[in-house]
């Protein structure tokens, strides 16, 4: 069996976010960085696949050198190798154009089972999973909490509003794109990282893979701000026993003492 | 004129109030006006979406179409494109919406942008309003030409409300053989704790860092409180706390008299499931946390000393 994991690497979650010069993004120097954390849940739903049945398990991923890091990271966890697209188009593209990329090492692989995570962390889109599958020509399911394998299918749980659930049946080959809390990652072990080092990461162009001229964007961010806020609370202010105090009046005018 | 095309959702035999909030949307940036109704046996709801502002409204009724089906979706939404050749394509941003609008803008070959809260349209081509960053920045999106599919945050705008004539129309859709089959709905056990019934909820998030800190910090103001213990997603997801502890648009939605949120930034998934509680306070570090926007009252510092610090004076209010 062989499982591809497509993750992104995403600004880390505790990051201090500035605004780039140009307006249209975050300032990116100086600021760590962190698979994306719906993606590592992906990683290890495959690594636990690889580790009850046998799986070749190949996470993707696209953007420039600094995500090498989080293929490493990868890799470390017990991923078996790493495809790299290195492109500037690439990484200037919408989602769109980077579904299409995405997909062409799709077809180029051709897996069992495509994972991935619902949504990443900074554009939160929650598109490229089903778009992926739409290119490549296979079906998909979003949001994912539960998955069972039998045969040539998968029984899948959405996790839909509300904490309801949705009980799936899905044909393999398929797309599978899950949510977070669906298994508990493991870290990198020492061990795991000194072997990692030995693992392949392949570099590839949009060219390479054949897609080089479909990805020009069709949308274009104009403007990344900091959101404007309407109403915000009233802030307690003074030593911490004082704003207990305040808070332990205000509950007592509540009538919840 | 610009064509908009909604695609409606129903749910326990009604069309959603997401739906009605495209159709505001819509109506707002004016231009042709259609809409796709889909399910076992939905005539009354086109009936009613061609009343309420749907305009044209394509009815596709078909048995596969009883329960979401991303295959049986997507062949119903592929049809009302092909009749109505739309510039904009609205899904609302909800488990169907994200499931099948992806792959329709795959198959259009067209953009798409999720999650909006605005949509404009300037000189033919159109701008979306979304938050990125779990809500920490806003992004304004534009497009240069092409139809562009958008999906749109449920409660972002309120829903069309007004009335007006429109049509309803069989749609015929072909539904192969689809790769997915839908099993069952499931429902959340109910298990001990329902949050839903609380009078007082203290929320806690990831920086309280631990089971064992959940007890030691949050526990004993619930208890001097009568509160129950609530969390974020990502404290769930952890396993530090049961399932049905989490707050938010994926877990309980509740409205209690106070609500504590210590250590909670406060991303729209978690709002989305508290904002309407009566009074809310909000614990954290950073002042910049989208929690205060829907805070009463709000404390810039570290819940590890606010909260046992609240804790013993409300003991000492107690008496």
């Amino acid at each position: 069996m062989k499982i591809l994991v497509y993750l992104k690497q995403v600004p880390h979650q505790d990051a201090r976010l500035d605004i780039s010069s140009d307006g249209t993004w975050i300032e990116e120097s100086n600021i760590k960085f962190e698979i994306n954390s719906y993606d590592t849940y992906a990683l290890e739903e495959a690594l636990k696949a690889k580790d009850s049945e046998g799986a070749e398990v190949v996470v993707v991923t696209a953007g420039q050198d600094r995500v090498t890091q989080a293929l490493r990271t990868a890799l470390g966890m017990g991923a078996d190798r790493a495809i790299h697209i290195k492109d500037e188009a690439v990484d200037a593209s919408d989602v769109l154009g980077v579904a299409k990329v995405l997909a062409a090492v799709a077809k180029e692989e051709s897996p069992d089972l495509i994972l991935t995570g619902l949504m990443s962390e900074d554009s939160g889109f929650a598109a490229i999973g089903p778009m992926i599958g739409e290119f490549a020509g296979i079906a998909s399911t979003t949001a994912v909490v539960g998955i069972e394998r039998e045969g040539g299918k998968l029984t899948v749980e959405r996790e839909l509003e509300g904490g309801n659930l949705e009980v799936v049946e899905i044909n393999t080959p398929c797309l599978v794109s899950v949510q977070t809390g669906i298994n508990q990652v493991r870290y990198a072990s020492l061990k795991g990282i000194m072997q990692a080092k030995k693992k392949t990461i392949d570099v590839k162009t949009a060219a390479d893979l054949g897609v080089g001229d479909a990805i020009s964007p069709k949308l274009t961010t104009e403007k990344v701000s900091v959101p404007v806020k309407g109403e915000t609370a009233e802030l307690v202010e003074g030593s911490t026993d004082e704003i207990a105090a305040k808070l332990a009046a205000k509950i007592k005018e509540l009538g919840l003492l | 004129m610009t064509k908009i095309l909604i695609v409606s959702e129903i749910q326990n035999g009604a069309i959603r109030e997401a739906t009605y909030e495209l159709v505001a949307i819509a109506q707002s940036m004016g231009g042709e006006i259609s809409s796709l109704v889909v399910g076992g046996d939905a005539a009354s709801d086109a009936e009613q979406m061609s009343q309420k502002g749907g305009g044209t409204v394509y009815v596709a009724n078909d048995a596969a179409l009883a329960n979401y089906n991303q295959d049986a979706y997507y062949a119903a939404v592929n049809a009302a494109v092909d009749a109505v050749g739309p510039d904009l394509v609205l899904f609302s941003h909800t488990s169907a919406g994200w499931d099948v609008a992806p792959r329709i803008a795959a198959k259009l070959d067209a953009g798409i942008v999720t999650d909006c809260f605005g949509i404009a349209e300037e000189g033919g081509n159109f701008s979306f309003s979304r938050r990125i960053f779990n809500g920490k920045m806003e992004q304004k999106v534009v497009s240069s030409g092409g139809p562009v599919v958008a999906t749109v945050q449920a409660g972002a705008v309120d829903a069309f409300d007004g009335s007006s004539e429109g049509s309803v129309t069989e749609l015929s859709v072909t539904i192969g053989d689809t790769r997915t089959t839908f099993i069952e709905n499931k429902s959340p056990e109910a298990q001990g704790v329902d949050l839903t019934k609380s009078d007082v909820i203290i929320a806690g998030g990831r920086s309280v860092g631990s089971p064992e800190k959940f007890e030691e910090v949050i526990n004993p103001l619930a208890g001097i409180l009568g509160g129950a213990v609530g969390a974020s997603r990502p404290v769930v997801d952890a396993g530090w706390l049961p399932h049905e502890c989490q707050v938010g648009s994926t877990g309980q939605i509740v409205a209690p008299k106070l609500y504590i949120a210590a250590g909670i930034s406060g991303a729209i998934q978690h709002t989305a499931g508290m904002k309407g509680s009566n009074f809310i306070i909000a614990i954290n570090k950073d002042a910049d946390a989208p929690i205060f926007e829907v805070a009463d009252l709000g404390v810039v510092g570290d819940l590890f000393e606010v909260v046992p610090a609240l804790t013993k004076a409300l003991e000492a209010a107690k008496g």
